[in-house]
């Protein structure tokens, strides 16, 4: 299913952050099709509509919950809605329009009474002083960066536990860096101060910590990025893509990186580049999304399922979510991505637990490939209580992994090593669009050791390569209950082993 | 299976004993329980009917054996909340005699043989038992609705199906084996009523009472209606706790708990199986006594006997199909096979935005291989999740319950089948070549299949058919394809042409007219999903932004102010843009507001409705400035030189924009600065000799005296006197001041620039400026 190397022949090449491409007018684009999973994920996690009212059109970009238990959108078309009653079982939520007319929101963030929107223009303060219920004051917290040209998208964080905020920022037109750091990320400070951090993005599909805090980001495949992936967004990086180095001069706390060299890889490349910052964790083109977009880390206190402390992403071409796990090994960040739901209705901008720790999931499909039928939607993924049978995490060891499941494995072939199967691939590191997967190998399992309560395993492999996304098929696994894994993948992407 | 079957016998008697209320008078009494799909086009013979009487009258629940069929398992009513959505005298009355009060009602008498005294305190403790598990009892609320908006609820969207319809002149059809609703009133009141309608699964979770997706407000219209502009009959209500233990005594006693299980219950107990019944005796004998009655009729009796004393055994899946169909009554709308559709009393409810497109955008779609029609995640979510892809139908495929149906999807993926279709995948070079003939056909160039489908989204210029581009998300290919082979075969009377009847398609010069081709490249087009690039015919629908009755603000990127653009407009015409990147009035135009590109990708550009006066975008406002040097101008980046070469452009001259408030009208006052000197700028609309006028004023707050050179406009600019210049399209009216009336250094002669020189005292200064439009 791997769709790599496709040339622009005609047409415009578009692109939206956290998206790959398509050309207008007579061709298109693969969106991929379904895992097959729906029918059964439907049991553990089931969809729910929330109603918007008739007339409105409602694009989520971002969401943020209020102390009141609303929830805030912020939509495409520059609006942000208030939403209450999301949780009812049944729900027909409530929609108020609190501020209209700003610059397609893809950051909401909240604090002591005021919203900070970040908008394609701009950081924004808003808030409503007489208190009808309507905001009345936009305060520029932050437009220290360039907006001139088409694709220059602009995605907002929530506040990290300093107080700042951090705007992510995609390319001009997707390839270049034609006005003032686009293809950076700024921190912006509780006193207004914007701060370049780190440059190389391309085409950012939102921001924020992972589950240990950090901040990272999603990238989207692209130029010197053959798939979407997770990014730890180091202060002072380089996060791949070197076309933003022109601005520099404007970061003087900086230094610019040397100019990382195409057709290698990003293992060998980051040993001579020393701000670049490998991906953390690959979403594999296709196989897990195509244009992955914002997440939120699961801290729902197990309302949720059994994913607590994880991350959980969407993908817009695919109209699914997916989980997604991060660790440091030695100095690096490194993780895991699990399919998670697909089945969803539009294409998926964003994500945000509610109060009750259900999922709310919202987007468009307007102007890309999506694979749901919806124009817009929001929906709510709940928990039924089932315990689904799930690789819960896969954590690297020194010579192999060590994999988590959701319920006990039986014994016999929780014990097999025959039963994990492992290969692995990376990309090539290049300035040309997406690419293949290279470099295969198929590592032999070598013991695998399952846990007196059965809900972890350990195997050793004869070979862990940094650099490469090691994939796991772990459909011979069965659990005490005799399930199937409900999702037998996983892919793990390998920066990093920790001594022995 | 037998063919078509309506059941006369299950009509119920018109002549009866009347209970002394008015409401109660109207109801016909002894009427035999009712299950609404018994009375329709269904298949089944008299054992079939008696399988589907032993689900619907939950014969399992005291006579369990080990043939229960999928689609008997039911849950009776809820009872924790019975006493906060029922009157309690309603409760009371239909415990006493639930036939009587509840025609047709599936409930058994559990009674009978008791006498009226006995019958009346058993009914009275039940029901304080009952009201107690609520914790409190029904309080009447008003929820008040629109009744006629109900009665159009109630009689579009498929309430008919199962219950009578009303007439024009107001009585009710006598329609068979439908759900007489003529109860409601005295049971709910207008809030529980709503509740229950806008969440039936919640208080009768088996799903027999489909859920109608029905909003809150459709909810209180279709309780209004229903309620037939009665007052809500509830009286107070006090529990009695000696009652409520009587009651629960009761309970136990009739085994109640067989059917409404209650947490801290014991469990019910349990009879003979079915297959050791006597069907003569007990429940089914003539005159039940010491036993629930079910007021059933001999023709009833018969055929539960049959089903009874035929070899019990698990049905076959497509009996099973059969069988659940009619138990959930889908045979009211959808025919399947040579069994089930629309009933001539049913038919002329059903309609239709898109009359153009005949029977097919009325009637619900066949069920005839709907299990190799479908994709299963389709089913799915049009089964349980409400999705639907006729928005045109205005009957509602309403939801049953995934725990109740459940089992039908893969039942009918087992059952139903059509010829495999080879379905050729394109290599990755004739990919492109194929979908692009796909998409050639369905546009008007093509076979115009536009002109009676939307794609996307977006509405076809002639009928408002199914959204194309929904067709690979529900279809299986193998079902699409000889669907479009011939369409009539599998939706007889669909409007739509059959182009692939041969091997030659409608069109030789697409595909060389290859019928097989030109098929599998229209799949191979929908298979973009909404990446599909749209066919010729159909057109990205504009967004008009309207004012109305108060003033509007708008952000986006615009030709005539940047990508930090704000458009502004006042109710009655005159509207203004600002760019928020230099601090400067950009533009001013009459008439409509601004179109804004929110097709396709577009990020929400905003362009002035008619032509608007331009004004330059260079910063307005300098601390410093050398009168005789050129005043410094935005950057301009080309296709040659795209990177801006100045980034800092405004920042460096002193220039921040710091954001914009609303007053109470929503007029917006920019604030920005301009070195450490504030800056707040707000315009209204105004009127002179006819001309359309905008009032700025400008409010500067300066915190030592100093001077501000302030570039009010440039181009053809020429003084009328000291306070007024004019341009081609503008007259502008300033304060008196210093002014400078200069020839951009460098610019055609032609070209003035007006600069004001403002020597501002420390603290507070007001500036304001006429903007009159001459055209």
């Amino acid at each position: 299913m791997n769709c790599f190397a496709r040339t622009v022949k005609s047409g415009i090449a578009l692109l939206l952050p956290g998206l790959a491409w398509f050309m207008v007018n007579t061709s298109g684009e693969e969106v991929g099709d379904w895992w097959g999973t729906a029918e059964r994920e439907r049991a553990y996690y089931r969809l729910v509509n929330l109603p918007i009212p008739q007339g409105l059109i409602v694009e989520a970009g971002a969401f943020v919950t209020l102390p009141d238990n609303r929830i805030a959108v912020g939509t495409r078309r520059g609006d942000i809605y208030l939403l209450g009653q999301v949780d009812e079982a049944k729900p027909t939520p409530s929609f108020e329009l609190f501020a209209t007319g700003l610059d397609e929101i893809f950051g909401l963030a909240y604090r002591d009474g005021a919203f900070y929107v970040t908008q394609s223009c701009e950081l924004t303060r808003v808030t409503d002083r007489s208190g009808d219920g309507r905001a009345d004051k936009f305060e520029t917290i932050s437009d220290t960066w360039g907006y001139a040209n088409y694709h220059e998208y602009a995605f907002g964080s929530k506040f990290d536990p300093d107080g700042n905020l951090y705007v992510a920022l995609g390319l001009s037109s997707s390839y270049h860096s034609r006005a003032l750091f686009r293809g950076w990320a700024m921190k912006v400070t509780p006193e207004g101060r914007t701060i370049p951090i780190a440059s190389g993005l391309r085409s950012p599909g939102g921001i924020g910590p992972n589950e240990h805090g950090a901040l990272f980001y999603i990238e989207s495949q692209g130029p010197w990025n053959s798939s979407c992936s997770l990014k730890f967004l180091k202060p002072g990086g380089f996060m791949g893509h070197p076309v933003s180095f022109n601005w520099y001069n404007y970061a003087p706390h900086l230094k610019e990186p040397a100019k990382p060299e195409s057709g290698t890889r990003i293992v060998s490349e980051k040993e001579k580049v020393k701000e670049l910052v490998p991906y953390a964790v690959v979403f594999p083109y296709i196989r897990m999304g195509r244009s992955i977009t914002g997440y939120v880390v699961n801290r729902t206190a197990g309302k949720f399922g059994p994913f607590e402390n994880q991350i959980f992403i969407g993908d817009y071409t695919q109209s699914l979510i997916m989980r997604a796990t991060t660790e440091l090994v030695n100095g690096v960040w490194q993780g895991a991505c699990y399919p998670f739901r697909e089945g969803l209705s539009t294409g998926i901008l964003n994500v945000q637990f509610t109060p009750e720790g259900n999922l709310l999931c919202g987007g468009t499909n307007r102007g890309w490939p999506v694979r749901g039928i919806k124009p817009f939607a929001l929906e709510r993924l709940d928990w039924t209580g089932r315990m689904p049978f799930e690789i819960k995490r896969v954590s690297i060891i020194p010579n192999g992994f060590k994999i988590n499941f959701t319920k006990p494995v039986d014994a016999t072939t929780g014990n097999d090593p025959n039963n994990y199967r492992v290969s692995t691939f990376t990309h090539i590191y290049h300035s040309g669009y997406g690419g293949p997967e290279v470099d295969k190998s198929i590592p032999n399992v070598l013991v695998a050791k399952l846990s007196a309560d059965g809900l972890h395993a350990t195997i050793r492999l004869d070979q862990l390569t940094k650099g490469h996304v090691h994939e796991f098929d772990l459909g011979a696994l069965r659990s005490r209950e005799r399930d199937e894994l409900l999702h037998r993948n996983a892919y793990y992407t390998v920066n990093e082993i920790p001594e022995g | 299976m037998s063919s078509f079957c309506t059941l006369p016998y299950l009509r119920f008697g018109l002549i009866g004993i009347f209970l002394s209320s008015t409401i109660l008078s109207i109801f016909p009494i002894h009427a035999t329980p009712l299950i609404p799909g018994l009375g329709g086009k269904h298949p089944l013979d008299e054992r079939g009917i008696g399988e589907v009487l032993l689900g619907e009258l939950r014969c399992g629940a005291c006579h369990a054996d080990e043939y229960s069929q999928d689609f008997h398992r039911q849950g009776a009513p809820d009872l924790i909340s019975v006493g906060q959505r029922l009157s309690p005298e309603y409760l009371r009355r239909f415990l006493a005699d639930p036939v009587r009060v509840q025609p047709g009602v599936k409930m058994p008498d559990l009674l009978a043989g008791q006498s009226t005294m006995k019958r009346s305190e058993v009914a009275d403790a039940l029901t304080h038992f009952l009201v107690s598990l609520s914790g409190s009892p029904i309080v009447a609320k008003p929820n008040p609705g629109n009744a006629r908006a109900g009665r159009i609820l109630f009689h579009d969207i498929g309430c008919v199906a199962c219950h009578s319809a009303q007439l024009g002149n107001g009585s009710k059809e006598v329609a068979d084996g439908l759900l007489p609703l003529a109860h409601v009133p005295i049971k709910y009141d207008h809030h529980s009523l709503s509740g229950f309608l806008f969440n039936p699964h919640q208080a009768r979770p088996s799903g027999r009472m489909p859920d109608f997706y029905l909003s809150g407000d459709e909810s209180r219209d279709l309780a209004e209606y229903l309620m037939g502009g009665k007052s809500p009959s509830v009286k107070p209500f006090k529990v009695s706790a000696e009652l409520v233990d009587k009651g629960r005594a009761y309970f136990r006693e009739f085994n109640c708990v067989a059917c409404h299980s209650l947490d801290r219950e014991p469990p019910a107990r349990q009879s003979l199986p079915l297959t050791k019944l006597n069907p003569s005796r007990g429940c089914l004998s003539t005159k039940p006594k010491d036993a629930p009655d079910y007021n059933l009729s001999d023709i009833q009796r018969k055929a539960i006997a049959r089903a009874l004393t035929s070899s019990r055994s698990r049905l076959s899946a497509g009996d099973a199909i059969a069988h659940s169909l009619t138990a959930f009554n889908c045979i009211a709308c959808h025919a399947r096979d040579d069994y089930g559709g629309p009933s001539k009393e049913f038919l002329p409810h059903l309609k239709t935005s898109e009359q153009g497109l005949g029977n097919q955008a009325k009637i619900p779609p066949g069920l005839t291989l709907a299990g190799a029609k479908l994709k299963p995640g389709w089913m799915h979510k049009v089964l349980f999740d409400g999705e639907s892809a006729r928005p045109y139908m205005h009957t509602r495929m309403p939801g049953f319950g995934e725990a109740n149906l459940g089992f039908l999807p893969a039942l009918l993926a087992g059952v139903d089948k059509v010829e495999i279709a080879e379905f050729p995948e394109p290599g990755r070079k004739e990919r492109g070549s194929i979908r692009s003939a796909g998409h050639k056909l369905i546009g008007d160039k093509g076979l115009n299949c536009i002109t009676c489908h939307n794609f996307n989204g977006k509405e076809s210029p002639g009928f408002k058919g199914m959204d194309l581009l929904t067709s690979y998300d529900r279809l299986q290919p193998a079902w699409y394809y000889h669907f479009m082979r011939n369409p009539a075969k599998y939706r007889p009377g669909i409007v739509m042409p059959n182009y692939w009847a041969g091997s030659k398609g409608a069109r030789g010069d697409i595909l060389g007219g290859d019928t097989d081709a030109q098929v599998w490249a229209i799949w191979h087009y929908f298979s973009y999903g909404q990446g599909a690039p749209t066919p010729s015919g159909i057109h990205n629908p504009g967004s008009n932004i309207e004012v109305g009755g108060v003033v509007r603000t708008y952000r986006g990127r615009s030709r005539i102010a940047g990508y930090r653009g704000i458009a502004v407009g006042f109710p009655g015409g005159l509207n203004y843009a600002f760019d928020a990147a230099t601090g400067t009035l950009s533009g001013i135009w009459r008439g409509d507001f601004v179109s804004v590109g929110w097709g396709g990708q577009g990020a929400g550009s905003f362009n002035p409705r008619s032509r608007s006066i331009n004004l330059p975008r260079d910063v307005s406002f300098l601390q410093r400035f050398d009168e005789k040097e050129k005043w410094p101008l935005l950057p301009v980046m080309t296709k040659e030189n795209p990177v801006n070469p100045d980034p800092l452009y405004p920042r460096n001259l002193g220039y921040r924009f710091l954001g914009y408030a609303f007053d109470d009208a929503f007029v917006p006052t920019f604030s920005y600065r301009c070195g450490d000197v504030g800056i707040e700028d707000v315009s209204v609309a105004g009127e002179k000799d006819g001309h359309a006028l905008l009032k700025r004023t400008l409010k500067f707050v300066a915190p030592a005296a100093q001077t501000l050179h302030f570039r009010v406009i440039a181009g053809k600019v020429e003084a009328v006197s000291d306070t007024h210049y004019k341009t081609p399209d503008l007259k502008l009216k300033l304060p008196v001041t210093t002014t400078i009336l200069r020839r951009p250094l460098g610019a055609d002669p032609a070209l003035r620039e007006l600069i004001l020189k403002l020597d501002l005292p420390k603290g507070e200064t007001r500036l304001l400026i006429d903007y009159e439009l001459l055209r």
